[in-house]
Formats: C-alpha cells, structure tokens, sequence
C-alpha cells in the first residue's frame, strides 16, 4: 500500500513541476480567499464544503465514465448524461415502485444503467469507432433526446425524489457544524467506487488490454484479445459508475428528464478541465468544479464582509463559474490540467 | 533540356556545371550554392517528433529552371521534408528560404502566393467536386489571395476559363465535369498537379507524382512534368520512388537517408555513388 | 444547393431555382399549413418562417463550413433581447414603446452581434471542431445563466420580458398580428415573409458566391484549402460573424412575433433544436434546414393534437386506434430518426432523400 501512495506522490509531483508561476499565484490567492471564508463564516464554510464535495464526487462519478469512452475508444458520447439521470430514475422505481430497501437499489439501478449502457454501446456506438467525432457527438446526442423522451412517457415530466432511507437521515457533529449522514455515505460509496474503477483500468490485465486495444487493435486481437468484448465491458463499466452516481444524487436532490442534459454539460466540463485522456485529471477537476461552485458563493460573501464592499456578493455565479472555467481552459490550454497534447484538436 | 545556369553562385570554389560538384566537399550538401540565393533553399533543416529524428540538418539549394528529384528508402524523411518547406509542418530547426526570402515562419496558407505550390502523395482533392471545379477555386485564390470577401458574384464566373486551360494542359480537358473522387489514380494525380499549377507557382513541389502509376502512364507524366519545366520556366522539386522518372529527366538529384542528404550530384553519379548504394541496399542487408 | 460543374452553364431556371422555390415557398406556406388537412391555424407559419430563417442561419456554419455549433441560441437572443429592452426602457431620445425606438433597438442587436460574434469567433475558430462545439455550448450557456440572473433589472429573468416590449406600429388582436407603417396595414406574416426573402436569397447569394464556395472546400477538406493558398482561419471568422447575424435577423422578428423575449430563446432546447432540424433536413443543401425545420415544426403541432387514428376517414371509421399517448413523445420518433441519419446519410437528410428520390423518378420518366 505504501508503494502505490509513493507512487502516487511521486506523480503528482512530476505532474504539478510543469505548472507556471501564473498558477502557482493563483493558488495562493485562492487559498487566502478560501482562508478568509473560513474563518469569518466557519459553520457555512464547512457546510458548503462538504457539499461541494458531494457534488464534486458525484460528477467525478459522472465524469469518469465519459473520460473512459472518451480517452480509450475516441467516441464523444454525449449520452452519458442521460445515463446518470437513468440511474436516478431507476433508483427511484427500485424503491417506491418495487419496495426495495435504498441498499439493494443501490447495486441494482446502476446494473440496470449498464445493461442500458450496453444496448446503446451494442446498437449505436459500436458504429462510430472510427468515424469523426463530430459525428459521434452528433448520433449520441440523438439517443439522449429518445432516452429523455422515454423518461417522460414512463415516470411523467415533473421531478421525482425518492424518500430518504431512516438509517441515513439525521447527522453528526462536525466541528461547527452537523453534516448530514446521508451525505458522508455518499462520499464514502463515491470514493470507493472510484478506486475501484481506478484499480481496474491501471493495475489490471483488463484495463491494459482496452488501452492497447485503442493503440492497436489488429494487433490486439491477433493476441488473442477479443476486443469488441472487451470495449462493450469498459462501456458498461463506465455506465454502472454513472448510474451509481445518479442514484446516490436522487435521493437527495431528485431527478426529471432535464438531468440528462444539465449534467452531460457539467460531464464534459469536468473531462475537458482535467484533460483528455487523462482519468486522474478528472477525478481531480471534478472535486474542484464542485468546490468551486459551493464556496464561490461563501468566499465573495466573507470578501464583502472584510472589505465592507457589498457589491462583491454577486448571487447566481456559482451556475456560471464551470462554464468560465471551461472556456478558459480551452482557449488558454486545451489539453487541460493533465491531459495529452492533440487528443480531439 | 535546359541547364541550370552558371550565374549566381556566391560560395565555394568556381565551377563550371554542377555535375563536377563531388569534387571539392566529396559527397553531401551541395558545395556550389548556398540556400538563400538559390530559388528554393532550405538550410540545416530537422525537425523532430518526440524522440524520432526525421529530417536531420537537411540543405538544399535548387536552382533556378532546375528538374530536382529527392530520392532516398521509405522513412527518409521526404515527406517531412517537403511538409516543412511547404509550411504543413514547423521545423524543428532551421530555415526555408525563396527567392532568397526566409518564409521560415510564413503560415501554410502564404506560401502558394509567394510562389510555391505542392501536390500530395495521398491525392488530397476535393472529391465531391468536378475537375473543372476543383481547379477553378485554386485559380480563385490565387487570383483573390488567401482571404477575400467578394460576395457579390456567383462563383463560377470567376477563373473558369484559365482552369479549363490548366486542365487541358495536365491532359484532363475530356474530364471537366467528372467528380474528382470518380477518377482514375493517374487522373487523379494529375489533377493534382494541375492544382499545384493553378496557383501560379514558380517553385513546383511534386510528392510522389507516378505511385500508383502503370508503365505507360508513368512515362506520359514524367514528359508532361518536363514539358511544364520547360514551357513555363518553372522549377520543380520532385520526390520520386521510380528511377526510371529520375534518370529520364531530373537534372539533379539529391539522396536522403534517414532524415540526412548524403549526396546532391546528377543522375548519373548518384547512381554510382557508393554511399547511396549502402543506404538502400545496406537497409536490406541489415534485413537478411 | 449545387453549383455548375458541369462545363456547359446552367440554365437560367437552373441558376435561380433556389430563389423561384424560395418565393414559391412564402407564398404558399400559410395557405399549405392552416388547411384543415393539415394544421388548421394560420399562425405557426409565421414560426416556421422564422426559425427556417434561424436553422438556415445555423447551417451556414455547420453544413456549409463544417463548423458545428451547440450554442446558437445565443446569437437568437441578441436578436430577441436588444430590441426588447431597448423597446421597453427606451433610450435616450427615444421613448420607450416608440416605433423608432424598436428600429434603435434592431440596429443596436445588429451591431452588438456583429461584433459579439467577431471577437468570439476570433477566439474559438481555431481550436478543431469538438472543443469548437464544446466552446459554442459553454459560452451560450453564460450567455443564458447571465441573462437568468437579470442584471440590472434588464433581461427579467426567467419570466423574460413580456410586457411593453412591443412596438407602437404593431398591432395584437386575437392572436393575429398586422404591421402599420407608412400608412398601410400589413399582415405579419408578408412582413415575416419579406424579410425572410430578403435574408435568405442574400445567403444563397453568399453561398454561391466565390466566398461561400471557399467554405464549402473548407468543410470539405480544410488541408488542402490551406496548401492551396485559403487562410481558412479568417474565412471560418467571417463565416460565424454572417451567421451570427443572421440568427440575430431571425431573433428580431421572433421577439414581435411572440411579444417580447423568453429565457428560453436562449436555452440548450433552443440551440439543440437547431442541430436536430438543421441534419434531418439535410446539412449539405441550401433547403435542408428549411425542409428539417418544417418536418420538426409540423410533428411537433400535428402529432402532439393526433388522438385517434380513423381509418379509412374521420367520417367513415372501421377502425379507430388511439395513437395520442404514443404521437405525444413525437420526439423520440423524430430523435431516432435523427440519429438513423446520422449514422447513415449524416448529410443528406429528409432533402437529400427527396432528391434522389426525384432523380430516380425523372430518370424513369426519361427513359420510357
């Protein structure tokens, strides 16, 4: 175990020697920022923060099965948002429809998810490998509208929310503040999916075997590798771990056939800031996307307390801060924060 | 076939003609000219990829009027050679001279308006398009430049006649209306050369003009190749595999060999140059 | 659109058949839709003209330069928007609710898209075509959450503005909408027709001319549009700067058409619409969007009010099947549809079919 944290440590490391100065600045401003937050507004801060990081593993979870499609196989598969909102509505029929215990609709919904994700793999995407990406993004686009307009023939067009289960209400005491259960059990379950998922791509015969696939493939199969299987897998894999985050996001905040497309936006701002092809970098930008999203508003409110400067507290940009950041990457550094130069340029 | 001519010639040591080069500096870069009063230089040129080294501090000077081939095995780099000198790719190091002007950092874009054209070694054509259609648009840029906003005309007033002219001259005047994708190979790749000649150029840079080609039709644009050289004072710049094309009609020939010029002399010699026969054959050997 | 590669010139029919069938087009679509057999009401071609002029603007830089842009909403809304708060609030001079106002307005969206679209396209032209996309998307969707915000009280949120946005020489009544100005009474709809000519024969002008074949060898292989001597960076700039504009034209006579501007004109509903009209009907050809958005607009009316299905007549039923609950996801129908094309024939579309479908039949013809 301590080998693999070395490891890690050690790439990151490597990683973080290529940032500029301009960064290394705006960390330090960032963090002041942040530590002024926190002490003027320590209760909120906390509250806030761990609600970014339930929102941010929520779209590492989402996020994460789009880089695998995106980095591995070249496809741009804007359905992937309406796979997560699929593991939302799934958890609720599993629960108020079918009486299942939250638990048990936690392992089926997503499994559920994946058997839809293959379809989809199976009918539509296995026939954009090789085609242009633009095309890919397009045909995928298509499955969401039929995906949403299925989802408002069968559970109707207004939001559904299941109820929460008894055990997970209620909280406990952090510091200043009482963090709701329900929420520490979904960055637990997030977490450990995520190390799975990461496991299973980088340590394993499995995960090496698709990646040399993408740079190979006849090469591959002549092995003995049957490709296509194994393609169809990794789609599954990325589909259960996106319906696995859309049932934990359902109980909480519900869901409605507009998921689908708010979340795939959120998808690709994630993968394009963490770089594609590179799965770290989302898990990494997702955390900061939902950081940034909940504390913005709490570092301009304690910003205008400091300085008594009120105009600073502007409401509603917490909605706006992914897409700014998204657009300042791209222009700035396309490949984003660890991603491979000239992937989709 | 006309010689390239004496004037000119700043450096090195004086020469009569260019085919008793091998003198003075043995084989390699050519001793008599230096790239930048040449029509088209290039100096010290490399270019890398990651780790791969594929042009390696390549130079050449081709004179005005002249018939150059570049010939060398697969991977030498002639490609990539002529990628950078077109702009399609930076070099690594280096320079891109014409007319004596360092169009080094000139975009892609400029270059056929400074008087350097190219064919591709892939047939790159507007495939939906017809022959005429094809040919017309380069004679549109050439004539409007590299960006223009007439609005106002329909296009196919513009350049159609001299794109018919091009096209016959390349031999393609029975095939104006056929869609470029539904051609032959060879018709193909002269309507890629009729492309290049569209815009005007005075610098022909021609990638592999006969693959494909069968005996017959090599040998039709071997002459057809000669005749523009001749007939417009061009200069022209070919990579070519076949050496029958080469002996026939380049005037000199210059030998890559993993991204290095290892000789820069007439047909003839090169063809007896040691050094030129290990880089090809000596490939081979290592192979058995 | 095809263009003469033939040797011979075309005919003088061949060569303005997209203005004759753009006139044909106007003058017949009211009187076509508001049949019984067909819709029944005279005001969803007012719509359909305008959002054929919105989706014709859209392709323009996807099926025509290769561009795809997942954000045109925004350029809709500059459109919608200007002239609304402009009308609304007035401006100095210019009283609010004025007819000069409104011209004030139109010219001020003209000039701020213009510009709007300019500098954005110099920004994100270059960056291959997914993060273009991605781009258009991210920033029509500020575009959006700022317009949501309502900053200074302008844009009204998410209830837009309803109220007072329209102009003094329009008149409302009962849903029908006719202009005065210089002292005559038009219907809307020849007004909306007018001017959808006037901006639609100007873009197959554009198309046809020698700028807009440089876009379509752009799209078609932009490689070989650079080697050849094409700085097609700046074409792709002046391609989204004409087609922003366009959508801003549309903008203007959808915000008098609807009476003033709603948050969702600038929605992804808005700019995904857009896409999904603009490829079913065809992105390779000048009529494409027009026949996308006419199939799009026409499901959405029709299949959404079909209830029971009469066979053989409404008069005289044998059989009777409910098909309401099913026709109501007419989207989902339309969304496979779309994606059957995409993976198909991505760029020909229900026009490109009708086409060749036509080229099949005269060949027929010409044969017996």
């Amino acid at each position: 175990m301590n080998d693999a944290t070395t490891g890690l440590v050690r790439r990151t490391r490597r990683r973080l020697a290529g940032v500029s100065p301009v960064a290394g600045v705006a960390t330090v401003v960032a963090a002041v920022l942040l530590g002024n937050a926190a002490v003027q507004e320590p209760g909120l801060f906390i509250d806030q923060a761990i609600g970014g990081l339930v929102y941010g593993m929520i779209l590492v979870m989402l996020s994460l099965g789009l880089a695998l499609v995106l980095g591995l196989m070249g496809v741009v598969n804007f359905a992937h948002g309406a796979l997560f909102m699929l593991g939302g509505y799934f958890t609720y029929s599993a629960m108020e429809t079918f009486g299942l215990p939250f638990v048990a609709a936690l392992v089926v919904a997503p499994i559920a998810v994946g058997i839809v994700g293959v379809g989809m793999e199976v009918v539509v995407l296995r026939r954009l490998y090789g085609t242009t990406p633009i095309i890919g993004l397009l045909a995928t686009f298509g499955l969401t509208l039929m995906v949403e307009e299925a989802a408002r023939f069968v559970w109707g067009a207004s939001g559904l929310q299941p109820s929460k289960p008894e055990v997970l209400t209620g909280g406990t005491d952090l510091l200043v503040t009482r963090v709701g259960s329900y929420r520490l059990f979904t960055v637990f379950v997030s977490a450990l999916s995520v190390a799975v998922v990461y496991y299973l791509i980088k340590n394993t015969d499995f995960g090496l075997s698709v990646r040399a696939g993408v740079q190979d493939g006849e090469m591959t199969e002549f092995v003995g590798v049957n490709l296509p299987l194994r393609f169809t897998a990794m789609f599954f894999l990325g589909s259960v771990i996106a319906g696995l985050g859309g049932a934990l996001r359902v109980v909480e905040f519900g869901v409605d056939p507009g998921t689908a497309e708010e979340f795939v936006i959120l998808a690709f701002v994630v993968v394009v800031i963490g770089g594609v092809g590179s799965l770290f970098g989302s898990v990494v930008a997702g955390l900061l996307v939902g950081w940034a999203q909940f504390l913005l508003p709490v570092v301009l409110s304690s910003l205008a307390l400091v300085t008594g400067v009120a105009a600073i507290e502007v409401e509603g940009v917490g909605r706006l801060i992914p897409f700014l950041v998204m657009i300042a990457v791209l222009l700035v550094r396309p490949r984003g924060l660890f991603g491979e130069e000239g992937l989709l340029e | 076939m006309t010689r390239p001519s004496d004037e000119g010639r700043l450096d090195g040591p004086a020469q009569d003609a260019p085919d008793s080069g091998r003198g003075g500096s043995g084989r390699g870069v050519e001793p008599e000219m230096d790239p930048q009063s040449a029509v088209l230089g290039v100096a010290d040129l490399t270019r890398t990829f990651g780790e791969i080294v594929a042009v390696d501090g390549a130079s050449l000077a081709v004179e005005a009027g002249e018939l150059r081939a570049v010939i060398g095995p697969n991977g030498a780099g002639k490609t990539t050679l002529f990628n950078c000198v077109m702009g399609a790719l930076a070099p690594t190091a280096g320079s891109v001279y014409l007319n004596g002007r360092d169009i080094t950092d000139d975009p892609e874009e400029r270059r056929p308006h400074l008087g350097m054209a190219r064919s591709f070694q892939s047939n790159l054509l507007f495939g939906d398009q017809s022959v005429l259609e094809n040919v017309r648009l380069v004679v549109q840029t050439a004539r409007k430049g590299a960006f223009s906003l007439d609005l106002f005309r329909p296009h196919h007033d513009v350049g159609r006649d001299r794109a018919a002219a091009i096209a016959e001259t390349v031999g393609l005047d029975a095939d104006l209306g056929t869609e470029a994708k539904n051609l032959s190979h060879g018709d193909q790749r002269r309507l890629g050369i009729a492309m290049a000649l569209a815009t005007e150029p005075d610098v022909l840079l021609l990638d592999e003009p006969t693959s494909g080609m069968s005996p017959g039709a090599t040998a039709q644009t071997a002459q057809l190749i000669q005749d523009i050289r001749d007939d417009r004072g061009l200069t022209v710049v070919l990579v070519e595999h076949d050496m029958d094309v080469v002996l026939s009609i380049s005037d000199r020939v210059t030998v890559l060999d993993r991204g290095q010029v290892i000789a820069t002399a007439p047909p003839a010699e090169v063809q007896n140059d040691q050094a030129v026969q290990d880089a090809y054959l000596g490939g081979m050997r290592e192979e058995l | 659109m095809t263009d003469a590669t033939a040797p011979d010139p075309p005919s003088l029919f061949e060569r303005y058949r997209v203005p004759l069938g753009l006139v044909v087009l106007v003058l017949a679509l009211r009187p076509v839709v508001s049949s019984d057999l067909l819709l029944g009401f005279e005001a969803i071609a007012n719509r359909m003209l305008i959002l054929m002029l919105f989706v014709a603007a859209f392709n323009l830089l996807f099926g025509f330069t290769g561009l795809l842009s997942f954000g045109h909403a925004m350029f809709l809304g500059f459109g919608v928007y200007v002239p609304a708060i402009v009308v609304v609030n007035g401006l100095p001079g210019l009283p609010p609710g004025g007819s000069l106002t409104f011209l004030a307005g139109v010219v001020l969206a003209l000039l701020a898209v213009a510009v709007f679209s300019y500098l954005l396209a110099r920004l994100i032209v270059g960056k291959g075509e997914i993060y273009f996309a991605l781009l258009t998307l991210a920033v029509s969707q500020a575009v959006y959450f700022v317009a949501l915000r309502d900053p200074g009280g302008l844009t009204g949120g998410s209830n837009g503005l309803t109220r007072g946005a329209l102009p003094a020489f329009v008149e409302q009544s009962r849903g029908h909408i006719t202009i005065h100005a210089f002292g005559l009474s038009v219907d809307w709809y020849w007004v909306v027709g007018a001017v959808f000519l006037v901006a639609m024969v100007g873009l197959w002008q554009v198309l046809r001319s020698p700028f807009g074949r440089t876009l379509v060898a752009i799209r078609d292989n932009e490689q070989l549009a650079r080697a050849m001597g094409v700085d097609t960076t700046s074409y792709k700039v002046w391609s989204l700067t004409f087609s922003g504009l366009l959508a801003a034209v549309a903008g203007v006579l959808l915000e008098i058409n609807n009476s003033g501007a709603s948050i969702e004109n600038l929605g992804v509903l808005t700019s995904g619409d857009t896409v999904l009209m603009a490829v079913l009907g065809g992105i390779n050809y000048f009529f494409g969007p027009i026949a996308g958005t006419f199939t799009w607009l026409f499901a959405e009316d029709f299949l959404t009010d079909f209830e029971v299905l009469h066979l053989p007549t409404a008069e005289v039923s044998l059989v009777s099947v409910d098909l309401g609950p099913a026709f109501q996801f007419w989207q989902f129908f339309l969304g496979a549809l779309f994606v059957v094309v995409v993976l198909t024939a991505p760029e020909e579309g229900i026009w490109g079919y009708v086409r060749s479908l036509s080229a099949r039949v005269k060949r027929r013809l010409v044969e017996r």
